[in-house]
C-alpha cells in the first residue's frame, strides 16, 4: 500500500484523531524534555493524575472540556499537588516519592468521587479520564471560517501554540535552570518563576491531552520520547527537536496500529513509543547496547592486536633471547593472523618480524609500557616483580602528553626500573 | 423499605461481610509490607509495577478466556515481576535517570494493558468489559471463595514479614551495615521487592490498578507520624490500612457506581491528614504547642 492509498484509506475521520494526537504528542514531548532534564518526570505523572477534580470542578462551575476555565481549575489542581508535595516533604518530613504518592492518589482519588457522583451533570466520561476517547474526538467539531474542525484539536493547537511559544522565549532561562540550579540562583535568575512556569506549561499540556489520550497515557507522551532523545542526541535542542519527532511518529504509528488491530489508540499510542525507547536503548550512537558492545569489541581487539606486537618487539630488541609464544586465546589468535595477512608481521625463518610501520607502532606501546613501569617505580614504592602487571593494563590507554609528562619528571633516566630502554618518541 | 434500609441490608448480606473480611486482611498487610518498602523508598516501584499488573490481567484472560480471579492474580503478579525487572535493568544499564524509568515502565505498560483489553472488547470477547473493574476496583463481584484467597495470601505475607522481621527491618534502614556484617541484601532486597508486589497485585480487586498503590504508601506514611519503633509503625500502618479497606468496600456497597479504589484511598488520605494534624510530638499540633512553649519560656527568661 503506497502513501497516498494509506491517506485516502484512512480519511478526514482517522486524519483529524491522528492530527490532534501528534499536536497533543508535540506540546507533550517539549514540555517533557525539560521536565526529564530536571529530574521531574514522576511530578509530570503526578500532575497528570492530580489535575482530574481541578477539571471535574471547572467543568461543574460550567466550564468546556479543554475550554480556559477548564484549564485553569487544571492549573491551580496542578500548582496545588506541587505545594501540597512541597509541604509533606519539608513539612512533615516525608521522602520525595512518597510524598507525591499520597497527594497524587488522594487528588486523582477526589476526581474520580466527584466525576461519578456527579457525572449525570458532567460532560465527562469516567472512562475517557484513564485512556481518552481520541477516537470520537473528530465527531464533536465547531466551524470556523466554514470548516469544521474538532474543538479538541483547536483547543490543543492553542495550548500547544502557547507553551511552544512560551518555551521558545524562556529558552535559555528553562535551558540555564535545568543544568545549573545553583549556578542560575547564583546569577540572580528567576529560578522559581521557571519553574512555575514549567508546571503551567505542564499543566496545560496535561490538559490538552486529557481528552485525547486520558490521563495515564499522556505520562507517556510527556516522558518516553524525551528519555528516547536523550539517549539518541546530546544538545538540549536537539533533544526536543528529536523528542517531537519521535512523539509525533510515535502518534501517528500508533494510531494506524490501533486502527488496523481494532483496538485504544491512546494505549497503542504508549506502546509504540515504549517500542522507540527500545530502540534507542539497543540502538543508539553513543549510548546503545549495540554500539557499547562495539566499542567493547573493538577495544580488546586493539589491545590483542598491540600486545602481539609489543611480544615480537620485544623478541628483536633481545636478540632472539626472549621467545614469541604462541597465542593464548581464540582473539590472540585471530589477531596474530589478522597482522600477518595484513603484513604487518612477517615469519622469517619460523621467526616473526615486524616491518617499518608495526615497529612504529610496537614501539609506542612498549615506551608507554615502560615509562609506566619507571614512574611507578619511583613513586609507588612497590616492588620490582609488582610493576609489570599495572603497566601492562595501562599501556594501550595513555595518551602521548601524559608520556610527555611521565619524561620530564624521570629526568635523565632513560631506562625502566628493569634495566630495559625505554624507547624514544618517534 | 427505603433506599438506606436496602443499602444496609446490601452491607450485611452474608458475601459483603466475608468480601470485606478479605479486603479488610489485604489492608493490614498491605500497610505492614508498604511500611517496609516506604522506608526503603520504593513507594513509587509499587506504582510502576501496579500499572503494569493490567497487562498482565489482560493477557491471562486473553489467553486462558477465565476470568477466575486466582487466575488473573497470577498474570498480574507475573506481569507486575517482570515490570520491576524491567525497570532494575534499564536503571541499571541505561542513562535515563531513574524517575523518568518509573514513568516509562508505568506508562507503557499501562498502554499496553488498556490497548489489550480494548483490543478484547471491540472483538467482543465475552466477560471482557468486567476487566474495567481492575482500573479503579470494584469488590461487588468477588465471591467469598475470592474474598478467602486474598486473606490467605495476606495472612502469608505478614507471617514472611514477621519471621523475617529483623532482616528486612535490618535493610529497611541500614543497607550497607547488613552488608557489611554478612546478610544476603540483595535477596532480602529482592524479596521485599516481591512481596510489595504481592500486595499490589492482592489489592488490584479492592483498589484497582490505578490507586492500588495508595495502599503501601499512604497508611505506612501516616503511621509514621504516631510512632518511631518500626513495630509499632507496622502494626498501626496495617490497622490504618485495615480500616480504610473497610471503609472503603462498606461505602461502595452503599453508594451505587462508586468504585471501592477512590473511597479507599480517600479513606487513608484523611487518616493520614489527621495524623499528621493530631499525632503526639510529630503532629502540627504538637509542634506548634511546644514552640508556643518554648517562646513563653524564652518570654520569661528574656
Amino acid at each position: 500500500m503506497s502513501m497516498g492509498e494509506l491517506f485516502s484509506e484512512v480519511g478526514p475521520i482517522h486524519g483529524w484523531a491522528m492530527a490532534t494526537a501528534a499536536l497533543v504528542s508535540v506540546g507533550a514531548a517539549a514540555v517533557g524534555s525539560m521536565l526529564v532534564v530536571r529530574k521531574m518526570s514522576l511530578l509530570g505523572d503526578a500532575i497528570s493524575h492530580a489535575v482530574l477534580p481541578g477539571i471535574v470542578v471547572a467543568v461543574l462551575a460550567g466550564g468546556q472540556p479543554g475550554g480556559p476555565l477548564v484549564i485553569l481549575g487544571a492549573i491551580v489542581a496542578a500548582l496545588l499537588t506541587v505545594w501540597l508535595t512541597h509541604v509533606l516533604r519539608r513539612g512533615v518530613g516525608l521522602a520525595e516519592d512518597a510524598s507525591t504518592g499520597v497527594v497524587f492518589t488522594t487528588f486523582f482519588s477526589i476526581g474520580v468521587i466527584l466525576l461519578t457522583s456527579v457525572a449525570s451533570q458532567v460532560d465527562l466520561d469516567p472512562a475517557c479520564v484513564l485512556y481518552g476517547i481520541l477516537e470520537l474526538v473528530p465527531f464533536d467539531t465547531v466551524t470556523l471560517y466554514g470548516c469544521e474542525i474538532p474543538r479538541s484539536f483547536l483547543n490543543s493547537l492553542v495550548v500547544v501554540g502557547i507553551v511552544g511559544l512560551g518555551l521558545i522565549v524562556s529558552w535559555r532561562l528553562q535551558v540555564f535552570v535545568a543544568f545549573d540550579l545553583a549556578g542560575a540562583r547564583a546569577a540572580g535568575m528567576p529560578v522559581a518563576l521557571a519553574t512555575i512556569v514549567l508546571l503551567l506549561f505542564t499543566a496545560m499540556t496535561v490538559v490538552a491531552g486529557f481528552e485525547a489520550v486520558g490521563a495515564i497515557l499522556i505520562v507517556a507522551m510527556l516522558v518516553v520520547p524525551a528519555a528516547a532523545a536523550e539517549l539518541l542526541v546530546h544538545r538540549m535542542h536537539h533533544v526536543v527537536c528529536m523528542a517531537v519527532m519521535l512523539a509525533v511518529t510515535g502518534s501517528i504509528v500508533g494510531y494506524l496500529a490501533a486502527w488496523h488491530l481494532n483496538t485504544n489508540a491512546a494505549g497503542m499510542i504508549a506502546v509504540v513509543l515504549g517500542f522507540e525507547y527500545a530502540l534507542a536503548v539497543v540502538f543508539a550512537p553513543a549510548d546503545g547496547f549495540v554500539s557499547d558492545l562495539m566499542s567493547v569489541a573493538w577495544l580488546r581487539w586493539r589491545v590483542a592486536c598491540e600486545d602481539q606486537l609489543a611480544m615480537i618487539w620485544r623478541f628483536e630488541e633481545s636478540a632472539g633471547v626472549r621467545r614469541v609464544t604462541p597465542p593464548k586465546g581464540l582473539i590472540d589468535c585471530v589477531a596474530r593472523q589478522w597482522l600477518a595477512v595484513t603484513g604487518q608481521i612477517r615469519s622469517k625463518n619460523g621467526q616473526w618480524r615486524l616491518d617499518s610501520y608495526s615497529r612504529t607502532k610496537a614501539e609506542s606501546i612498549v615506551r608507554s609500557h615502560r615509562l609506566w613501569e619507571a614512574w611507578l617505580g619511583r613513586h609507588a614504592d612497590l616492588p620490582l616483580d609488582h610493576l609489570h602487571p599495572p603497566a601492562e593494563f595501562i599501556e594501550h590507554h595513555l595518551g602521548s602528553r601524559l608520556l610527555r609528562q611521565i619524561e620530564d619528571d624521570l629526568g635523565q633516566e632513560r631506562r625502566d626500573p628493569h634495566g630495559s630502554d625505554i624507547p624514544p618518541e618517534q | 423499605m427505603n433506599l438506606s434500609n436496602m443499602a444496609f441490608e446490601g452491607l450485611f448480606a452474608y458475601n459483603t461481610l466475608v468480601v470485606m473480611i478479605g479486603t479488610a486482611a489485604v489492608g493490614f498487610a498491605a500497610g505492614m509490607v508498604g511500611s517496609l518498602g516506604v522506608l526503603r523508598k520504593r513507594a513509587l516501584v509499587s506504582d510502576a509495577a501496579a500499572h503494569v499488573t493490567l497487562a498482565g490481567v489482560a493477557t491471562v484472560f486473553a489467553l486462558t478466556g477465565k476470568r477466575d480471579l486466582p487466575v488473573l492474580l497470577a498474570g498480574a503478579l507475573c506481569a507486575a515481576i517482570v515490570g520491576v525487572a524491567v525497570l532494575v535493568f534499564l536503571k541499571r544499564f541505561t542513562r535515563t535517570r531513574d524517575d523518568a524509568v518509573t514513568a516509562i515502565v508505568l506508562s507503557v505498560g499501562f498502554g499496553a494493558g488498556i490497548a489489550i483489553v480494548a483490543g478484547m472488547t471491540a472483538r467482543g470477547v465475552p466477560g471482557s468489559a468486567g476487566l474495567e473493574h481492575f482500573l479503579l476496583g470494584h469488590t461487588a463481584a468477588l465471591t467469598s471463595g475470592d474474598a478467602a484467597l486474598l486473606a490467605i495470601v495476606s495472612v502469608v505475607s505478614v507471617s514472611v514479614v514477621a519471621m523475617l522481621f529483623k532482616e528486612v527491618s535490618l535493610i529497611a534502614f541500614d543497607q550497607s551495615f547488613a552488608a557489611a556484617t554478612g546478610w544476603p541484601v540483595a535477596f532480602l532486597d529482592y524479596l521485599l521487592v516481591v512481596l510489595v508486589a504481592v500486595m499490589v497485585v492482592v489489592g488490584l480487586p479492592a483498589a484497582g490498578a490505578v490507586l492500588v498503590t495508595a495502599l503501601v504508601v499512604i497508611p505506612p506514611v501516616a503511621a509514621r507520624q504516631w510512632t518511631d519503633r518500626l513495630v509499632v509503625m507496622l502494626m498501626v500502618a496495617g490497622l490504618i490500612g485495615m480500616v480504610s479497606a473497610v471503609g472503603g468496600v462498606a461505602l461502595s456497597a452503599i453508594v451505587p457506581r462508586l468504585a471501592t479504589g477512590p473511597v479507599i484511598v480517600l479513606f487513608a488520605a484523611v487518616i493520614f491528614f489527621v495524623s499528621c494534624l493530631v499525632a503526639p510530638k510529630r503532629g502540627l499540633l504538637a509542634r506548634v504547642a511546644r514552640s508556643l512553649r518554648s517562646q513563653g519560656i524564652a518570654d520569661e527568661h528574656g
